[in-house]
């Protein structure tokens, strides 16, 4: 089993020899002499090449098998068979999928704004395929180690926003701008919940590297416990709070409502085919494991094993299991919740999710504070159990029924 | 040819990371330019916001991460926004000419252009003055401190030495947001 | 008091049903009702319908019903029928068609000309698999395909076989009764003719 957890880290270290042998061996069959600092440097680039290459195909594998299987679990939801023509069961419908998108035609509308048109692609892309760079794989599998890798992942997460603008903009239709404005607000309002839930797991981890965070809950209390953050009250309340803070920024549904296709055609993609849209669609995929992937970091213990007996299973095979838990979930949530109007979603981000998300940060506090025992436990559970109810029974509860119901404009 | 590549990678490119910072410092400044120079307004706001990442970027090949990352967070993420959503809130047409208020101060182009000239080198003046003779901005320029853990300090010093002005600046931006919700409201009223 | 929220948590228990109770319901009675269509084939019900087509008696040739009358061809909406009258080799006009044509890419499947045929002759079919890359040569059907037998008929849409079989014979014994009387009313007439002819004509004498 000890090899099966270096396998990925050994790989590495092969390509590496193998490289440095063959360089080693070019060199002397040709009669030139490297200068001392050229073979590490030559190294360097290398390592980060394997590096870039394996999240790049990890993901991409990643992207077709959920491209399939988040419609044949959708379709089970429904009671329905979902894709299962092409190939066994319907496995090779992302190659059908991918020919399709790479054989259509690129339209661009005469009234676009051809660069920024051209532009959008990739600037959604770019951000999407640097966000997995610092999220920690597996003991030591960190591709890029970062004392401030939490900020790095919302610094990067903020330049999706404008990709998604500049889409919108550029498309010159209106359907494209509203769905735009939309994916924006949207992004803007439940980006404050998300890094005040981040936030709150780096307080209590006191770093913001995500190696440091995933560390900060190893151990097991009672024996068999895991100390994630999200066995705690507050680390529940935030982790949940980050769970549907990463659903509308990946416009996952119910919040789905940029894309809303019943009222905007498709949001910002309207104008977008073949090639283009294949990639939007793809930063929004790759976008989605990356947040599920900090999630798992925050939350729910990264690579750690969930018992102990279990800690013979390599750590990358628990964090992608439960990456592969969370992106089952998000299928479960979208087969369930309709989409949202767009006065819930605001009300919903501001008055729910803002205020829950500061009550978590007391209770982090708290709980940090009072000890970590069962007291601790009792007063963070209250601090945010009790806006919880308050804010569900006050806020979010129709408490009118449908006879002293006013209807201004039909009367 | 063999002695050609010889003397090629006989260079130093070992030095060569050094010069990394010359890509976005350059970025930033054509960007920038790009900025004041284009007439679509969106397309400036974009150059800027160009600018803007090059910026953080520049920060970032220079070591300071945090300030870097937060540069992009900030600017990219919400300054950006907002510029684009008042572009976009505000009906071009507006923008004309004709309601220009500084149109009576409006003198003939060649003067245009030197007034503006001196009022960029009053400000690079101004800023050149700051780097300089800063007792803080000397201070920074410390290579083993600045390594040492960025955010950290920078999170030791906002809550112990400026703690007054952080506090301030937060009431300030929360009288300001509150204000905006008024204006709003009263908007929705009449 | 319900608890913020459980109604999430209830709505995420019905599809987490639905998801586990399609794998294991094996005889798909309940869920994954999806028919798959290729390899299964739906059971059509008895009053399904896609395109006319022509009934004949025994043999194609001589069996056909159809009289080459033109109702159809005139009450057709769409004007998808296409009838040409057959002649003998004198040149005269028979009661059958010589050519019968129906462009089903134009049919649009409303029955009418079942309804006005007087001769039991236009009836629907229920194929549907008619896909064809070429819209002219394949999909305007002629004479020949369109004839189908009796027997068919009354395998596709047996009821209304059966009611159809029971017109055509009631009629046939009705035309044979009605003929029947007729000769049997012409022999009395006839007998009658000869009594009364006998009376009148005086017994010739030699």
């Amino acid at each position: 089993m000890h090899f099966l957890e270096n396998l990925p880290l050994a790989t590495k270290k092969f390509i590496l020899d193998l490289v440095k042998g063959a360089c080693g061996w070019l060199c002397t069959k040709l009669g030139i002499a490297l200068p001392p600092w050229a073979m590490p440097l030559l190294l360097t680039l290398v390592s980060i090449l394997v590096v870039i290459v394996a999240i790049i195909a990890v993901y991409m594998v990643m992207f077709a098998l959920m491209s399939v299987a988040e419609r044949k679990i959708l379709a089970r939801m429904q009671n329905r068979y979902g894709p299962n023509r092409a190939g066994w069961f319907g496995i090779l419908q992302p190659v059908a999928d991918g020919i399709k998108m790479l054989t259509k035609e690129d339209l661009v509308p005469r009234g676009a704004d051809k660069i920024v048109h051209f532009l959008a692609p990739i600037a959604m892309v770019a951000p999407a395929l640097m966000l997995p760079a610092i999220i920690p794989y597996g003991t030591g599998m960190v591709p890029v180690e970062l004392s401030a890798g939490i900020l790095y992942f919302f610094a990067l997460g903020a330049g999706t926003e404008l990709a998604v603008f500049m889409a919108g903009w550029s498309s010159n239709n209106k359907y494209s701008v509203m769905g735009a404005m939309r994916a924006i607000a949207q992004m803007i309002s439940y980006e404050l919940p998300l890094v005040m839930s981040a936030v709150i797991a780096a307080l209590v981890a006191g770093t913001l590297s995500p190696t440091g965070i995933v560390e900060a809950q190893g151990g097991y209390s009672l024996g068999f416990i895991p100390n994630w953050f999200v066995f705690t009250p507050w680390g529940f309340v935030a982790c949940l709070l980050f769970y549907i803070g990463a659903l509308a920024e990946s416009n996952r549904c119910p919040f789905d409502l940029p894309e809303g296709e019943s009222e905007l055609v498709a949001g910002h993609l309207t104008e977008y085919s073949g090639f283009k849209y294949a990639i939007f669609f793809m930063a929004e995929y790759v976008g989605m494991f990356a947040i599920n992937g900090l999630l798992v970091t925050l939350f729910l213990g990264g690579y750690k094993a969930p018992c102990p007996f279990l800690e013979w299973i390599p750590s990358w095979c628990w964090f992608f299991a439960k990456l592969a838990l969370l992106a089952f979930s998000m299928v479960w949530v979208r087969a369930t919740l309709p989409r949202f109007r767009i006065d819930q979603m605001m009300q919903f981000a501001w008055k729910f999710m803002l205020p829950m998300s500061f009550a978590a940060l007391i209770a982090a506090a708290v709980w940090y504070y009072a000890g970590r025992g069962p007291l601790a436990w009792g007063l963070s559970a209250l601090i945010v159990g009790i806006p919880y109810l308050a804010l569900g029974h006050f806020c979010f509860t129709r408490h009118h029924t449908a006879d002293n119901r006013r209807y201004l404009y039909s009367e | 040819m063999h002695d050609l590549f010889q003397r090629l990678i006989s260079l130093p490119w070992d030095q060569a990371p050094q010069w990394f910072f010359l890509f976005p410092a350059l970025l930033m400044l054509l960007a920038a330019a790009a900025a004041v120079m284009l007439r679509n307004l969106i397309h400036c706001a974009l150059c800027l916001t160009l600018s803007f990442i090059a910026l953080g970027v520049l920060f970032i090949a220079l070591g300071a991460e945090f300030v870097g990352f937060v540069q992009l967070l900030v600017y990219v993420g919400a300054v950006t926004m907002l510029i684009l959503f008042a572009i976009l809130l505000t009906p071009a047409s507006e923008v004309a000419a004709s309601n220009n208020p500084f149109r009576s101060f409006q003198l003939s182009k060649a003067l245009n252009a030197v007034a503006g000239g001196a009022v960029a080198m009053l400000v690079l003046a101004g800023l050149l003055a700051a780097i300089f003779f800063s007792p803080h901005a000397q201070a920074a320029v410390n290579p083993a401190k600045a390594a040492t853990a960025p955010a950290a300090a920078i999170g030791e010093n906002l809550l112990n030495h400026t703690l007054l002005p952080l506090q301030g600046t937060a009431i300030l931006l929360t009288a300001a947001l509150i204000g905006a919700a008024l204006l709003a409201k009263e908007d929705k009223r009449s | 008091m319900n608890l913020p929220g459980s109604g999430i948590l209830k709505g995420m228990a019905v599809t987490a049903v639905n998801f586990i109770g399609s794998f294991l319901d094996r005889a798909h009675a309940k869920r994954l009702i999806t028919e798959q269509y290729p390899e299964e084939r739906p059971t059509l019900v008895e009053t399904s319908r896609s395109f006319p087509f022509l009934v004949f008696d025994g043999d194609p040739e001589k069996g056909i019903r159809c009289t080459a009358c033109k109702i159809c061809e005139k009450e057709c909406p769409p004007q998808c029928i296409f009838i040409v009258k057959d002649k003998d080799a004198n040149g005269k006009p028979i009661l059958r068609p010589q050519i019968f044509d129906i462009d089903i890419s134009v049919c649009m499947g409303c029955q009418i000309c079942v309804e006005v045929c007087p001769f039991e002759s236009i009836r629907m079919d229920n194929i549907y698999e008619v896909s064809a890359y070429d819209r002219f040569e394949t999909l305007v059907l002629h004479k020949e395909q369109l004839l189908k037998s009796n027997v068919y008929y009354r395998q596709i849409h047996p009821t209304e076989a059966a009611q159809t079989d029971a017109r055509i014979e009631a009629a046939r014994v009705k035309k044979a009764a009605a003929a029947k009387a007729a000769a049997e009313k012409a022999a009395a007439a006839k007998a009658a003719a000869a009594a009364k002819a006998a009376e009148t004509q005086p017994e010739p004498t030699a």
